[in-house]
C-alpha cells in the first residue's frame, strides 16, 4: 500500500501531525537523511581522493590536491561529481602540456577513464571517471578562490541552522528541472547557497529570534519559494554582504555591473570580490523564477488538500514528492 | 439576472476577503515558536537586519515598500516579509 515512488517516506509516516507545516518539516528531514551518504560511501570517496593525490605527487612532488565545491561542504546530491584543484609550490601547472601529462599519468595508472581535457576554457580542467568507484571527478589547476568560498560556506553552515537542509531541497528541486547547471543558464551551487543564506538571515521571525529554523523547515521552504518565485525584485535588487551578514542593495548602485544589459537578472555579489557577480551566468532566471513560483503553488495546494483530508486518506502520502521529483536509485 | 452571480467570500480563519477558509495561508504559515521563558527577545530590532526585497533599501520589509512593485507576480495575501509578521511588541 505504501508509495515506493517516494522511498524516504517508508517507515516515516507523519500523516497524523496536526499542523501540516510540521508534517512538511519532518518530511524534509527524512529526505535529507535519505540522500545523505552512508559511512561506506564517504570512505570510498575519501579513498578515491587520496589515491589520486598520491598519483599526482608521484608525477609532481611539489603539487597537492584539494577538494572544494559541494563535496567539501557536504552539500551534494547522490551521483554529483567531485571538484578538485591542483596547487603547486612552483606554479604553472595549468599550462596545456601539464593538463595532458596529468591526464595520461592517471590513465596509465588505471585511475581515470572517459577522460576529457578542456584546455581552452576560462578555467582549464580535466574531467574523468575514476574506474573503481565510478565517481566523476573534475580537476582544475592553480586556483584558490574555490577553496576560499568552500571555507566561507562551511562557516555559514555552522552558524545558520536549517541552511544545509533547505539548500539540499532547493538543489534537488532545480536538478530535477535541469535548472542547476550554469552552462545552460541555471543556478550554480554557490548562488543557491547565497539565496537560502540571505533568506534565513532576513526572515522576520528569525531576526527576532522567535523561531528555531530547524523546527520550522516546512514553512520556511514554502516561504523561500514565495520570496524568490513571487516577490523578489530581480530587476532592481542585488544580494550582497556587509560584515559577514547578508544584505540587499539597489542594483543601480553597483557600479561594477553597469551598464546592465538584461534588467531581469539575478545579481549576487561575490563575498570574496565585490566587483564579481557570481550569478552572471544564470541567464535563465525567468524559468528559475517560474519554477520557484510553481513550487510554491504545488506545495501550498498540497497543504490545503491534505489539511482537509481524513487521516485515512493522508496515510502514506508525501508532500514533497511531486515538488522535488527525486528519481534516484533506491538507497 | 446572471445565474452565476459572484459570490462574496470571506475567510472565517483570518477575516480576509481574498480567499476562502479552505485556502487560507494560515493553514501552512504556522510557526513553532521558541518557549517564552527560553526566548531571548530583542527589545528593539537592529535596523541593519531589515531589507526590502522590492527596492533593496534597508529599514522596511518588501511587502511594506512604498515604491512601485518590481515583480509582475501579484502578492494578494501578503508574504512572510512584512512588518505584520513580527511579534506584536516589535511592530
Amino acid at each position: 500500500i505504501l508509495n515506493t515512488d517516494y522511498p524516504w517516506i517508508l517507515n516515516h509516516d507523519h500523516s497524523r501531525q496536526k499542523e501540516i507545516s510540521d508534517w512538511l518539516t519532518f518530511e524534509i528531514k527524512d529526505f535529507v537523511a535519505y540522500i545523505s551518504p552512508s559511512r561506506e560511501e564517504i570512505e570510498i570517496r575519501n579513498q578515491t581522493i587520496s589515491t589520486i593525490r598520491e598519483a599526482l605527487k608521484q608525477l609532481w612532488p611539489d603539487a597537492d590536491l584539494h577538494v572544494f565545491g559541494s563535496y567539501s561542504t557536504d552539500l551534494y546530491l547522490p551521483g554529483s561529481d567531485i571538484d578538485c584543484v591542483v596547487n603547486s609550490e612552483l606554479g604553472g601547472k595549468e599550462s596545456r602540456n601539464n593538463l595532458y601529462s596529468l591526464a595520461s599519468h592517471l590513465k596509465k595508472n588505471n585511475l581515470a577513464t572517459e577522460i576529457e581535457v578542456v584546455a581552452k576554457a576560462r578555467v582549464p580542467i580535466i574531467k574523468f571517471v575514476e574506474p573503481h568507484s565510478r565517481i566523476h571527478i573534475d580537476v582544475s589547476f592553480e586556483r584558490t578562490n574555490g577553496l576560499e568560498a568552500a571555507k566561507l560556506i562551511r562557516e555559514w553552515l555552522n552558524d545558520t541552522p536549517g541552511l544545509r537542509e533547505l539548500v539540499l531541497i532547493v538543489k534537488q528541486f532545480l536538478h530535477a528541472r535541469r535548472l542547476n547547471n550554469v552552462h545552460t543558464g541555471g543556478l550554480g551551487g554557490f548562488s543557491i547557497i547565497c539565496l537560502v543564506f540571505s533568506f534565513l538571515h532576513m526572515h522576520p521571525r528569525i531576526i527576532t529570534k522567535e523561531i528555531d529554523s530547524k523546527d520550522n523547515l516546512g514553512v520556511l521552504l514554502i516561504e523561500f519559494f514565495e520570496l524568490y518565485g513571487k516577490n523578489f525584485g530581480y530587476d532592481d535588487v542585488a544580494l550582497g554582504s556587509s560584515d559577514g551578514y547578508p544584505i540587499y542593495f539597489p542594483k543601480s548602485s553597483w557600479s561594477a555591473i553597469q551598464p546592465i544589459k538584461n534588467p531581469f537578472s539575478l545579481a549576487i555579489q561575490d563575498p570574496g570580490d565585490e566587483s564579481n557577480n557570481i550569478s552572471r551566468g544564470s541567464f535563465n532566471i525567468r524559468d528559475i523564477k517560474k519554477a520557484f513560483a510553481g513550487a510554491f503553488d504545488l506545495l501550498t495546494n498540497r497543504c490545503f488538500e491534505l489539511h482537509s483530508a481524513t487521516f485515512k486518506d493522508r496515510l502514506g502520502k508525501s508532500i514533497l514528492g511531486n515538488v522535488i521529483k527525486y528519481r534516484g536509485k533506491a538507497r | 439576472q446572471c445565474p452565476h452571480k459572484w459570490k462574496k467570500v470571506q475567510c472565517s480563519l483570518c477575516k480576509s476577503k481574498k480567499h476562502s477558509k479552505e485556502r487560507c495561508p494560515s493553514i501552512w504559515r504556522a510557526y513553532i515558536l521558541i518557549d517564552d521563558d527560553q526566548m531571548v527577545k530583542p527589545k528593539v530590532l537592529p535596523f541593519h537586519t531589515i531589507y526590502c526585497y522590492n527596492c533593496g533599501e534597508k529599514g522596511h520589509f518588501g511587502d511594506d515598500c512604498n515604491e512601485r512593485r518590481s515583480s509582475r507576480v501579484p502578492n494578494e495575501d501578503g508574504s512572510a516579509f512584512t512588518g505584520s509578521n513580527l511579534s506584536s511588541e516589535l511592530k
